[in-house]
Parts: C-alpha cells; sequence; structure tokens
C-alpha cells in the first residue's frame, strides 16, 4: 500500500524494555501522510508505549524510528541506543501532536493560554500571532466561550477538546492519540470523538490507541490489533472486526470489549 | 553615764575631726569610704551617710570619682532608708556636677517612678526604650528582608540541582543542604564570623550574618522546593515535552509556577521561624532586635525591653502570618471556582 509515497513516520524493530518486562518486542510499522491508523489490544500489550515511544516520550532500548524518511531522535554511545539531546528531540517532538487520556492541562493557565504555550514558548511566536493561532484552534474545537475560564471549570469532554486544541496549535504533521476517551464519562466521549472525527475529515495522519471500538470502525484506514509487545492482526476495520473469528486472542478481546 | 559617754565621744570626734583637718585625711575618700562600709557592715546607715558626706566636691573639676560614688551611696542609702526626697537631692548633687553620669539618671528616673502607677511607668519605659528597640527591629526587618529574597534564589538552584541527573552537581547540593541542615545555625553564624578570618576572609557583621541566614535557609528551602517540583504530577511534564519543550522552558513555564501555591505554607512556617533566628545574629556582634533588648535589659535591670521585644517579634511574625496567607491565595487562584 502505498510504497510510491514515503511514510511520515517509520518504525523499524522497535524494543522496549522495562525491568523484566519487554512492552514492545521488534515492532514495525509505517504510517503515510493523511493515513488514520487506530492500534488496539487489551491492556499492558505494549500499544500506549509504542505510542508514547514515537514521541520519544519512551525511550527505546533498540530499533530505528524514522521521521519524514530521516533517522531520528537517537545517537549511538558504548554500543548502546541514547535519546539524542534536547536541541534534536524537542523540535521533533514539536511536529507530533499528543493527546494524553487524562488531559495533562496546565491548570495554571487559562484555557486561552494552554493553547497558545505553544507557538509562544517553543514556536517563540508574537503574542498577537500566538493568540489568533488559540483562537483558531478554540473555535476549531467549538470552545471559543471557554477562552478566559481554567482548566479545573471544564468537564472532562471540554478538557481534552481544549487538549486537542492545545496539541494542534503547534499545526503538527502527526497527531497522536493516548486513549483519548477512556477517562471520560460515556457521555462525554461523543464530542471529543466528534472533534477528532472532523479532523480526520481536514486529512490529519493520526495514530490511535483506544478501547472505543466506534474509532476504529468510523475512523481508521487501518486497524492493529497488539498484544503482548507485538502485531498479532493487522488490516482494515472489515478484516479486523468481521472476520475476527479467524483469531482466538482477537476474538476474546473484542468479545469483551463490545 | 549615757550623757557622758556621749560628751566623750563629741570630744573624740572633734579631736579627730580636728587631727583630720591637720593631717588632711579628711579628704582621703579611701578612708572615709573604708570607715562608711564598716558602718554599714554594722548596720549603722545613717552614720555611714554621714561619714560619706565628708567626701568633697572635686576641687576645681578634678577628678570625680570618688565623689560620684559617695553621693551615689548616699542616694542608694537613703532610698533604702525610705528617704526618697534626700535620695533624690544625693543624685542631683552628681548631676549638677555632671549632667550625662547615667547612673545618677537612671537613679533618679526610677525613684521618680516609685510611687506612680505601674502602667505609667510602663508606658515612660516604653518610649524610653522604643529608639533603642526601633533600630533593632529595622536591622531584624533587614536581615528578614535579605534572607527572604536570597533563600528562595538559593533554594530552587540547590532543588534543580538535587534533581540533576549529573552526578557531581546533585551530589554537591545533596553536601550542601546535608551540611547546613546537620549543624547549628549558631555554629554556622560562628564559623563564618569568627572563624572564615584565619582564613583570610573578614567579613562584616552584616555580611556575615546575611550569608550565614541565606545560605542556612537556602538549604532548607532547597529541599522543599524539591519536594514541591516533584509533587508535580508527571503528566505534566509529559504535556510540556509533548509540546516540544526543553527541560528549562518546561520547569519554567509548567512545572515550578504549579509548585507556588504548594510551597508557600511551608515557606511561610520557614520565614516565620527565620524571623526568629534573627536572634541568633546578635551573637556575632550585630545589634538586632534581641540585642537591643538585651542591652537595655541589661542597663535598667528593667523586663519591660523584653516585653516590648516580644511584641514587635509578634507583630512581625503576625504581619509575615498575613501576607503569607494572602500569597498563597493569589497563587492558588486557578484552583478557586
Amino acid at each position: 500500500m502505498n510504497t510510491d509515497r514515503q511514510p511520515l513516520i517509520q518504525l523499524e524493530g522497535i524494543i522496549k524494555r522495562y525491568k523484566n518486562l519487554t512492552a514492545v518486542n521488534g515492532v514495525n510499522l509505517a504510517v503515510y501522510p493523511g493515513e488514520k491508523l487506530v492500534i488496539i489490544g487489551p491492556s499492558g500489550s505494549g500499544k500506549s508505549t509504542l505510542l508514547r515511544s514515537m514521541n520519544f516520550l519512551e525511550e527505546i532500548d533498540a530499533g530505528v524510528i524514522r521521521f519524514e524518511g530521516r533517522e531520528a531522535g537517537y545517537v549511538h554511545r558504548h554500543g548502546r541506543l541514547h535519546l539524542d539531546r534536547q536541541q534534536v528531540v524537542c523540535p521533533l517532538r514539536a511536529e507530533i501532536g499528543m493527546v494524553f487520556q487524562h488531559f495533562h492541562l496546565f491548570p495554571h493557565m487559562t484555557v486561552l493560554g494552554n493553547v497558545m504555550e505553544g507557538p509562544l514558548t517553543v514556536q517563540k511566536k508574537p503574542v498577537p500571532e500566538a493568540r489568533a493561532i488559540a483562537y483558531d484552534m478554540l473555535a476549531k474545537v467549538g470552545l471559543s466561550d471557554k477562552r478566559d475560564v481554567f482548566p479545573a471549570t471544564l468537564s472532562g469532554g471540554q478538557k481534552q477538546r481544549v487538549a486537542i486544541a492545545r496539541a494542534l496549535a503547534m499545526r503538527p504533521k502527526l497527531m497522536l492519540f493516548d486513549e483519548p476517551t477512556s477517562a471520560l464519562d460515556p457521555e462525554l466521549v461523543g464530542e471529543v470523538f466528534d472533534t477528532i472525527h472532523a479532523l480526520a475529515d481536514e486529512g490529519m495522519t493520526m495514530i490511535i490507541v483506544t478501547h472505543h471500538m466506534g474509532f476504529a470502525r468510523e475512523l481508521a484506514d487501518r486497524v492493529i490489533f497488539m498484544d503482548g509487545g507485538v502485531f498479532v492482526a493487522e488490516g482494515t476495520p472489515q478484516e479486523i472486526f468481521d472476520e475476527r473469528m479467524q483469531n482466538e486472542r482477537i476474538r476474546t478481546f473484542l468479545s469483551r470489549i463490545i | 553615764m549615757q550623757k557622758t559617754f556621749s560628751r566623750v565621744a563629741t570630744a573624740l570626734l572633734f579631736l579627730w575631726m580636728a587631727a583630720a583637718v591637720v593631717f588632711g585625711a579628711a579628704a582621703d575618700p579611701d578612708r572615709l569610704t573604708r570607715q562608711a562600709n564598716e558602718l554599714m557592715g554594722q548596720g549603722d546607715l545613717a552614720g555611714a551617710v554621714e561619714v560619706l558626706k565628708q567626701i568633697p566636691p572635686p576641687a576645681g573639676g578634678g577628678e570625680g570619682e570618688a565623689f560620684v560614688r559617695s553621693r551615689l551611696q548616699i542616694a542608694r542609702l537613703h532610698f533604702s532608708l525610705g528617704e526618697m526626697d534626700k535620695a533624690l537631692a544625693a543624685a542631683r548633687e552628681v548631676l549638677a556636677l555632671y549632667p550625662d553620669n547615667s547612673e545618677a539618671k537612671n537613679f533618679v528616673a526610677s525613684v521618680e517612678q516609685e510611687g506612680q502607677p505601674r502602667y505609667v511607668t510602663f508606658l515612660k519605659d516604653c518610649i524610653r526604650f522604643l529608639p533603642a528597640l526601633a533600630k533593632g527591629a529595622v536591622m531584624t526587618l533587614l536581615l528578614v528582608l535579605c534572607t527572604i529574597v536570597i533563600s528562595p534564589i538559593g533554594g530552587l538552584l540547590i532543588a534543580l540541582g538535587r534533581l540533576s541527573t549529573f552526578r557531581p552537581i546533585s551530589a554537591a547540593c545533596w553536601f550542601v543542604i546535608w551540611f547546613f541542615r546537620g549543624t547549628p545555625l549558631l555554629l554556622q553564624l560562628f564559623f563564618i564570623y569568627y572563624g572564615l578570618p584565619s582564613l583570610g576572609i573578614t567579613l562584616s557583621p552584616l555580611t556575615a550574618a546575611v550569608i550565614g541566614l541565606g545560605v542556612n535557609y537556602s538549604a532548607y528551602l532547597g529541599e522543599i522546593i524539591r519536594g514541591g517540583i516533584q509533587s508535580i504530577e508527571h503528566g505534566q511534564m509529559e504535556a510540556a515535552k509533548a509540546l516540544g519543550m526543553t527541560y528549562g522552558q518546561a520547569m519554567r513555564r509548567v512545572i515550578i509556577p504549579q509548585t507556588y501555591k504548594r510551597l508557600m505554607p511551608p515557606i511561610g512556617n520557614e520565614f516565620i521561624a527565620l524571623i526568629k533566628d534573627t536572634a541568633l545574629v546578635s551573637t556575632i556582634a550585630m545589634v538586632e532586635l534581641m540585642r537591643a533588648a538585651d542591652q537595655l535589659f541589661n542597663t535598667y535591670f528593667n523586663v519591660t525591653a523584653l516585653v516590648l521585644a516580644a511584641i514587635v517579634y509578634l507583630v512581625f511574625t503576625t504581619v509575615f502570618t498575613f501576607i503569607f496567607e494572602k500569597i498563597e491565595y493569589r497563587a492558588g487562584i486557578y484552583e478557586h471556582r
């Protein structure tokens, strides 16, 4: 698929070990511009770790990460892989937006302040420009009226939409969503889902780790089922969901989720 | 019989006085003083007064030490006999010649206060002590403010140093905390003021005091600030990094601002302790509030000076408590719905 184009991000043989657990065990993955990839799998299957390693929040033990075709973020020292200096890593992260399960909004800044923070501090944009970007992004997630409040006053769904706006304000090439709806009350999932859906329709490249099967069915070009640190199955939503009886593990997992 | 005895005594006295005049012994203050002391030892206070009165004023404004001592002694003797007017007269004899004699002045002041209502005495003492105490209080305040400016900066550096992954820096900061929290502040002040000169570094008392307090409180605040930084949820650092921030940017923009509210109560505590700890610098020749009160106490043997000092300390700590409550509220304003 898409072999004529260069992958936006490409992982080769990614291995991440914790003390006595191999969370990610030799994963290969290529994500192309505009693609919407959903990773599903049981808890502890390594999907979050994999996602976080794409943003260099997890330091991998082996493997290569290529961003826009170039090897990115690591140096070899004493025969081991080390995360590169922050002068190298930070600009890479600035091109990749990340949305966390628990939002992690900056509680001491207003909603507007949260969204302006990236352009202002990281991209060193002047205040009027950063503010204009933030206004746009808050309008996009439908929270223009909440600009001047502090995050503590928002609902979970609103917080997550602000977090999405905050990431989008950096004009990222790739958006990573780490279980974006898992911490939300069921009635609030819809608004966040709609926001992500709208973003997908704009052509944003995104990788979503989720337990929410609606994402996979409605959004995904491709679904990966991960378990035990490896990809167990990979395919279109139809292939994964309709032919799930093919694989015992997928069947068990999906029967628990759905 | 009694008459005879008194006649004999009078005659002897005259004879003795005549002899004294002849031999110039009347002008020998030492002998008279000894004689008065003997009479006092026998309980004859009035007699002692009579003898002491023979010590003349210094001729031509010469050395009048003996005269002053004798008149003050007379004043005290009258005082203990309950003869206030005579006591005052004796003290004023001194003041007539030496208007600046502080002992006589104090004596007059304290005798005049006898019989006044206690609160009047207290208020008069307050007015008397206030200038000296105010000077001391200003010095105490200066020390406190200097330390309040220095120690959070030092504390932040120590905290960041402790959190550094570069071992030599974190070890050095650990050592600073270990040493300055593990030894008495008094000892540190002594070392800086009395010990450093032997290494060729001589500091003024004020400099030594500010350095001692500043370093000591930096060490304490360092641990408090480190705790504050580590108490911020890990996700905040991750979110900041995910935006592309460097460690420094994340600290400055995201992590440290969130510690303010949490740090205010423990830091307020430290600064209250600091206000009282400044009293320790009185030991290295600094005249601050405690030293000023102590000096007044020793001069006048008057507890009012200490009471006043206690009140000033309480005013300081109360005002600081109040200010810190306000700052804490403002620092956490984003948490109030």
